[in-house]
């Protein structure tokens, strides 16, 4: 469990992580309550731990914890700087939920739904050069 | 507990299996197949689900060894750097194909003829090719006349629609003048058999939500059902058994709760792929058969055959709406099909051309190779991949090689305490040249189509989806384990109708061959009713 300070913390972060994009389509991954599902999972341990190495990072800095930091970002790449890889399962875990988010793939312009029932039409495509190839006679060897 | 005595027992309910037993259904003779997997029910298919990209990792991932499902059985992969990719259940690894249809060519049953290496088949592309047909009707499959890379064939349903990723993909080999043809593929593009047509959900390998790909549970089933065989789902077989003649009178298999029955039966076919069915065969040893059932070549398990894959990506600049469309299937090339000696390898490929990835693919792919930024660029190095890839797969021709082997491993069983298989094999030389061949051409077309960038890999790792020659077929019971219509040598009523049969692999997905293959031997029991077993 993380602690509500915490929780806000990681709130923060996720914002970092993936902020806002700039034309307003889509949210930042804290923004979006990506959060709320790592309160109870595998990583909530790490991620505890990653957030009071922050406040300890902000602390040298001057600030009083990672979440009243202004520059946040510049934590997060100094810790990813001390413990390479420290971030490889929180991004996993951020980039495959928000990229799965209604509201992200409607930022990108796609239908938010799952593939079925509805599907997707195509176009058939362009065969015309075909007649080309065909030209060419057997390509296969007799045997 | 002794059942009823079937005329004909199949083991296996996917590919070869289906077909044959609906073909011997007219027969009426009493025909059990038992297969260890359950129906599928496509409202379970994840594209009914949002979170459908993740479940890749899950359930329906390719791998029978990390999908944690009871219907699969364990493979000790460790000694291959091609891993199994197979799934258990009605319908088998038809349920998780792309659905591909491609045949063999006639060049592809005299490898030894034509090239000097490996063996020819017994049979050839004509004996085929009646069987072909059959199943292009019972899978329906789409395509286009006239390709001329084949004997002339009519494929029963139009093409797969080529989308914008496809049609850029064909530009590129306009440019370079090389051969694409729209692919044959068993997916129904119009209403076939009571099938729902395609309508371009996209990932075929994670199961077809709407039942417009042709996987046997939707195609032969219901109609070999119907027609009055008794498939027993949840069945899992641990041994065939023989009596004081050697001959098979049925198998021993272990039911959903776990109780062990005897089945008896005049007739046994395998149907249970390249890797189940000498698993089975080596554990059926017995007094007769020290070795494994069948095996009095020696060749049960050896000789085994995938096709390499390499794989090549291209990142163009602009949108290729690559996430609609059937996913393994749109255009194919083969163009380095046939051997031509100049380029530094026997043999040839084909080329498949892939649609492009979901958001959570780009992302996961972005991430992978590096791509991805997190902080205030992300989006922008995002926008770099998503619906901007599409890619290609080289199919290389595997020749067999004795010391590539299914074993049974020592310690590894299944859920049911059956020994698991266990490979052991590698590239061969020209395995490796030819893959470097079919990578770099492939780059070449993603750069004639517009592709900024390519990436590769070869070989793949997770494409082990065929899995070929076994127990292969041939004259000489010394040097094949099943002769020209699937019987075995040592036992005459044994019947193998899987791709453990091929001689020689070809560089094209194998299940039409494997299906027409197994219609023909059904022809032949047919035929040799009366005499089957002299």
């Amino acid at each position: 469990m993380l602690t509500p300070e915490q929780d806000h913390a990681l709130t923060l972060l996720l914002d970092e992580l993936i902020p806002p994009s700039e034309d307003g389509r889509l949210p930042g991954a804290g923004a979006l309550g990506l959060a709320e599902g790592l309160r109870e999972h595998a990583l909530t341990p790490s991620i505890a731990q990653g957030l009071e190495r922050l406040d300890a990072l902000a602390g040298e800095q001057g600030a009083a914890s990672f979440a009243a930091a202004g520059n946040r970002e510049a934590l997060l790449r100094a810790l990813d700087t001390e413990s390479p890889g420290a971030l490889g399962g929180l991004l996993f875990h951020t980039y495959t939920t928000y990229y799965q988010h209604p509201q992200v793939l409607e930022g990108l312009g796609v239908d938010p739904r799952p593939p079925h029932p509805k599907g997707y039409e195509i176009e058939a495509g362009d065969l015309s050069s075909l007649a080309a190839i065909r030209q060419r006679g057997p390509l296969y060897r007799e045997a | 507990m002794t059942e009823e005595i079937a005329d004909v027992l199949v083991i296996g309910a996917g590919a070869a299996g289906a077909a044959l037993a609906w073909s011997l259904a007219e027969t009426r003779m009493k025909i059990v197949c038992l297969e260890q997997g359950d129906w599928m029910d496509p409202a379970d298919y994840p594209t009914n689900r949002l979170s459908w990209e993740m479940e890749r990792f899950g359930a329906f991932g390719l791998s029978p060894n990390s999908r944690g499902r009871r219907e699969d059985y364990p493979v000790n992969d460790e000694e291959s750097p091609i891993k199994v990719s197979n799934f258990n259940a009605v319908g088998g690894s038809t349920v998780l194909y792309a659905a591909h249809f491609p045949r063999l060519h006639p060049s592809d049953f005299r490898v030894r003829s034509l090239d000097g290496v490996a063996d020819d088949w017994p049979i050839d592309y004509a004996t085929l090719a009646p069987y072909y047909d059959q199943n292009a009707e019972m899978m329906g499959v789409a395509g286009l006349a006239g390709d001329p890379a084949y004997p002339p064939k009519e494929p029963t349903l139009p093409p797969v629609p080529l989308g914008k990723l496809g049609d850029t993909l064909a530009r590129g080999f306009d440019k370079l003048g090389w051969h694409w043809w729209p692919s044959d593929s068993a997916i129904a593009t119009a209403e076939h058999a009571g099938r729902a047509p395609c309508i371009n959900l996209g990932p075929c390998i994670m199961g077809c939500s709407q039942g417009a790909k042709g996987s046997t549970d939707v195609t032969y089933w219901p109609v070999a059902e119907r027609a009055g065989v008794e498939l027993r789902t949840r069945c899992r077989v641990r041994e065939i058994t023989v009596d004081e003649n050697g001959m098979a009178d049925g198998a021993i298999y272990i039911d959903a709760e776990g109780a062990e029955h005897k089945q008896r039966a005049e007739i046994v076919v395998l149907a249970c792929n390249g890797v189940g069915t000498p698993r089975l065969l080596l554990n059926s040893a017995s007094a007769s058969f020290p070795d494994g059932l069948a095996n009095r070549s020696g060749l049960v398990g050896k000789n085994l055959m995938f096709h390499p894959y390499g794989m090549v990506t291209g990142i163009f600049e602009e949108r290729l709406e690559g996430y609609k469309g059937p996913g393994g299937c749109c255009v194919i090339s083969q163009e380095f099909y046939e051997t031509d000696l100049s380029r530094g390898f026997l043999r040839g490929y084909s080329f498949e051309m892939l649609r492009g990835m979901g958001t959570v693919a780009s992302a996961l792919f972005a991430m992978s190779t590096g791509r991805l930024e997190w902080g205030a660029r992300h989006h922008e190095s995002y926008a770099e991949i998503w619906d901007r890839t599409a890619g290609m797969v080289v199919i290389c021709e595997d020749l067999p090689e004795l010391h590539n082997t299914v074993t049974l491993d020592p310690e590894l069983v299944d859920s049911d305490g059956i020994p698991a298989p266990k490979l052991s094999y590698r590239l061969s030389e020209n395995s490796e040249r030819m893959l470097a061949h079919g990578v770099a051409r492939g780059a070449e077309v993603l750069e004639a189509a517009g592709a900024k960038e390519t990436l590769s890999e070869a070989p793949l790792p997770p494409a082990g989806w065929h899995l070929m020659g076994t127990a292969r077929m041939g004259t000489d019971p010394k040097a094949s384990v099943v002769n020209g219509w699937g019987r075995a040598h040592d036992v005459k009523n044994l019947f193998v109708v899987d791709g453990s049969v091929f001689v020689t692999s070809g560089g094209v997905n194998p299940t039409n061959t494997i299906q027409a293959w197994a219609l023909y031997v059904a022809d032949m029991i047919k035929q040799n009713l009366a005499n089957l077993f002299d």
